[in-house]
């Protein structure tokens, strides 16, 4: 009997290490797709803990110069989507891609930078643009990039069947962008309508190699997703379902050889625990929460680095309420001045460091903002005046919160606070993130109030068009305003500077007097940066991807 | 036997039946929208019209349904909302990685809970009992997350004998490192099975030391550790197959926490995500495997009762 219930155990023990084996030898090995790993610097296995060893005895010796070689392990909060940029729309996925494609060219606080590109030239009349691309690119796989790949994927894009995201940026009304190939190195951009904006559209565009490509039916779904050939600073290395995504250095890479052997991806779902790892060395680069900042501050490891997102948090006003009065624009007016922006900036994000006070709904980084509008500073007494004016009384507002949602919960509460001041009961609705998604974006949606919401647009203002015009497709608020859609329309393809400037100052001016939203604060996302590295300057902090060009960044 | 099996594996053909139907339901009334991970504030309504047709989700939601179990019953799943990746090819990549840390720590946490339970269980209110009991209720109450969060507060950050997250060194392929990668979501995910096990083989246990077998070893002057351990754990090992039966749903879903925590790239974590994105064909597919487990877990636990008492056998 004895001898029988240990042969049992035995027999646990031993499925139990089988299992653990078969774990570790099958996990994800599915997706380890590495490409030809020319790369002899190469050297990814150098992290975490031993990596801080070394690196700390690198800097003692000369941290000024910049040397070669070295891993920087980022956090990221998912897997990517994925890494094919016709489609990625998700923070992780264009953040890798950042590294893996090269794009056209990057515009960074009103700042054009070249890559791919050598220049990009209007015509005269504005409806045409030519690109001629820089000589000697080449993709990953060492193939020419030429302008065949770049006409291949705005075809691409343009492709209905192709089902890609940003098709939508290259048609005007019905009317499509026409892409053509000049010679290798030049491709023409024909507009059927004036739009300034477009410039800004194509650097949201990044070419494809269309020899990979090519002969695959549905993009999206295509298995050489899995193991991408893009023409940026570093090229696919492998990737761990759940895991990571480790690029290695491009040495061919047309602005030079980067520093870095290699960036890893590190997916970290958790952010207590991916605040541990970065603490304990196993991650280098991670966003942080303002209420976290401290904590990791304190261990004298990591640079904090604040930066403006081109994002605004405000608080918004459902117009098509079912209780009607936030139609009212004394109502609205009432509401916001009855609230302190510097409070709500303090509570919502613990440092008026990481948030500047917001009035205009365009944010700094977009052509034309002025913040010199109409604010509705705290203003008690006036709010009650407003609201006497619009004849309410006993007013009740439910206001819907994403459960969780730090921010969210602490400006809900603080509003709540606030209001009651000036006869306003709120009443708070915790719903989950989806929700309130549903809710909060649903056009028809009437039985909610106030809720609080973030965007981040780009640098040109006709693409705020579509949350701020009577019928824009993205107007959450049920705001409209017919002279304001007028100069939205006007400005969208008003080619002459001075007077598309004059344009949207004036639509600023227009929608925060009408107050639509609570302009709140415009964000800043905080990114620790581990101290063993270096280059931030030079690599630019861009919104959604952190790094403009990790190219480069180096172990010091 | 044959028939047995037979029969009971024809019987998971309408459960999953039911179960895809309920779970594809309580998809549909849930708030959210599928399409809005893709969305853009540039595009165009007509783009996201589009791209809502393409993924079928204009249709009926019985129309839905009907799709998926027709590409369902040719063995596809379908793909994934979010990455287009095949549904059943994201979960069988998965499944090594909870396969391992769920299997490790059920095993670990039988092995553990016998000699516990069965003590427990014999030293009935006495100091032994009570202490086995407090623990039992603490790793039962404890919240996972936070236990895990712990864990890794002192064991990687302050005495840093182990990594924190992950399952591998970067770029490392040893066996040993995943062993110490899975150290901490292990001793997690044991210490929340063994706290119920104890519990359950505590009470088993003293039933069993009531039965008339275990009154005649007394009455022949075995002694208790004796008996406890010759005798009672041989029916005591009874329920706990019913509970390893049980616990095959967990290699799917009981992992979700301390995945997340941990960043152990397994089901748990893939379901996680697919909830988030609302992501129903990665959600079927995790729930319909997660029921195929525990049917075909319920299965070879009465098949296993059979072989170990053959009384149930014959009563079949």
């Amino acid at each position: 009997m004895i001898r029988k219930r240990r042969r049992s155990f035995s027999v646990v023990i031993v499925l139990a290490v089988l299992t653990l084996v078969i774990s570790a030898c099958g996990g994800n090995s599915a997706n380890n797709n590495s490409t030809e790993n020319s790369n002899k610097g190469s050297n990814v296995t150098n992290t975490g803990t031993a990596n801080s060893g070394d690196a700390a005895t690198d800097t003692s010796t000369d941290a000024s110069q910049p040397k070669d070689g070295g891993n920087l392990i980022v956090a990221v909060g998912a897997d990517p989507d994925v890494l094919n940029p016709i489609y990625a729309g998700d923070r992780v996925s264009l953040t890798i891609d950042q590294a893996l494609y090269a794009p056209l060219f990057q515009i960074n606080n009103g700042k054009k930078t070249y890559y791919l590109a050598d220049s990009l030239t209007p015509s005269a009349d504005n409806l045409t643009y030519t690109l001629k691309l820089k000589s000697g690119l080449t993709w990953h796989d060492g193939q020419p990039l030429t302008a065949d790949d770049v006409v291949f994927t705005f075809d691409k894009i343009l492709d209905k069947n192709q089902n890609s995201f940003f098709r939508d940026y290259l048609v005007f009304g019905d009317k499509q962008v026409q892409v053509t190939k000049v010679d290798d190195l030049t491709v023409e951009f024909k507009l059927p309508q004036v739009n300034p904006a477009f410039e800004a559209t194509l650097v949201q565009l990044t070419p494809i190699p269309k020899h990979i490509f090519e002969k695959e039916a549905d993009i999206q779904k295509s298995t050489k997703n899995a193991a991408p050939v893009g023409s940026g600073p570093f090229k696919f290395k492998e990737y761990k379902t759940g895991e990571y995504v480790t690029l290695e250095r491009f040495d061919n890479y047309f602005e030079g050889k980067p520093h870095l052997d290699s960036i890893t991806y590190r997916v970290a779902k958790d952010t207590n625990a991916a605040n541990l790892a970065l603490q304990n060395g196993e991650i280098n680069v991670k966003y942080l929460d303002p209420q976290d900042v401290s904590t990791i501050e304190g261990t004298g490891k990591f640079d904090i680095l604040p930066y403006a997102e081109g994002r605004l948090s405000y608080l918004a006003f459902n117009e098509n309420s079912d209780i009607g009065v936030l139609k009212k624009k004394e109502v609205r007016q009432a509401i916001s001045y009855a609230l302190n922006r510097e409070e709500v900036i303090q509570a919502a994000y613990a440092s008026p460091d990481y948030a500047d006070q917001a009035h205009s709904v365009l944010t700094p980084d977009t052509l034309y903002h002025t913040n010199d509008v109409t604010s509705f500073d705290n203003d008690v007494a006036k709010a009650k005046e407003l609201l006497q004016q619009a004849g309410v009384s006993n007013l009740k507002l439910r206001f819907i919160v994403t459960s969780g949602n730090k921010v969210q919960e602490a400006v809900s509460l603080y509003v709540q606070q606030k209001l009651k001041d000036v006869g306003i009961d709120v009443q708070l609705q915790s719903l989950d993130a989806s929700a309130f998604g549903a809710k909060a974006y649903d056009p028809k949606a009437t039985d909610f109030d106030l809720f609080v919401g973030g965007y981040i647009m780009g640098s040109d203002p006709d693409a705020y068009s579509v949350l701020f015009t009577s019928n824009g497709a993205y107007n959450s608020f049920h705001y409209g305003n017919t002279e304001a859609d007028g100069l939205w329309k006007q400005g969208s393809t008003e080619a002459d500077t001075t007077k598309r400037g004059e344009v949207y100052k004036k639509i600023q001016e227009i929608i925060a007097g009408d107050a639509p939203i609570y302009p709140i604060g415009y964000t800043k996302t905080i990114v620790a940066f581990d101290k063993q590295f270096g280059g931030v300057d030079e690599a630019v902090l861009k919104p959604v991807v952190i790094f403009e060009d990790p190219a480069k960044l180096y172990l010091k | 036997m044959r028939q047995l099996i037979a029969r009971r594996l024809l019987q998971t053909i309408p459960m999953l039946f039911f179960v895809s139907i309920v779970c594809f339901g309580m998809i549909k009334l849930a708030p959210g929208d599928p399409v809005l991970n893709f969305v853009t504030p540039n595009m165009h309504p007509d783009d996201i019209e589009r791209v809502r047709h393409n993924l079928g989700l204009d249709q009926p939601a019985y129309i839905q349904y009907f799709h998926w179990l027709k590409e369902c019953l040719t063995g596809n799943l379908g793909y994934s909302l979010i990455n287009h990746k095949p549904v059943l090819g994201q979960i069988l990549e998965r499944l090594p990685a909870t396969a391992g840390l769920v299997g490790i720590s059920i095993a670990l946490a039988v092995v553990l809970a016998i000699p516990f339970g069965l003590l427990a269980g014999a030293y009935r209110n006495r100091w032994v009992d009570k202490l086995v009991n407090l623990l039992a209720y603490i790793g039962i109450s404890i919240p996972l997350f936070w236990l895990g969060i712990l864990f890794m507060y002192f064991f990687a950050l302050k005495v840093h004998w182990l990594p924190s997250m992950g399952m591998r060194t970067i770029g490392k392929e040893s066996v040993l490192d995943v062993i110490k990668h899975g150290i901490l979501p292990c001793s997690v995910l044991t210490i929340s099975f063994l706290s119920s096990y104890v519990r359950y083989i505590r009470s088993s246990t003293i039933g069993q030391l009531k039965e008339d077998y275990v009154q005649i070893q007394y009455a022949f002057g075995s002694n208790q550790t004796a008996i406890l351990f010759r005798h009672v754990t041989k029916h005591v090992l009874l329920p706990v197959i019913t509970l390893l039966g049980l616990s095959m749903a967990e290699l799917v879903a009981g992992a979700i926490i301390t995945e997340t925590v941990f960043t152990w790239p397994g089901i748990g974590s893939l379901t996680v995500t697919a909830a988030k994105g609302m992501d129903y064909p990665i959600i079927m597919g995790v729930t319909l495997f997660s029921a195929l487990m525990l049917m075909l877990g319920n299965l070879a636990a009465d098949l296993l009762y059979s072989v170990a008492d053959p009384r149930i056998k014959q009563t079949r």
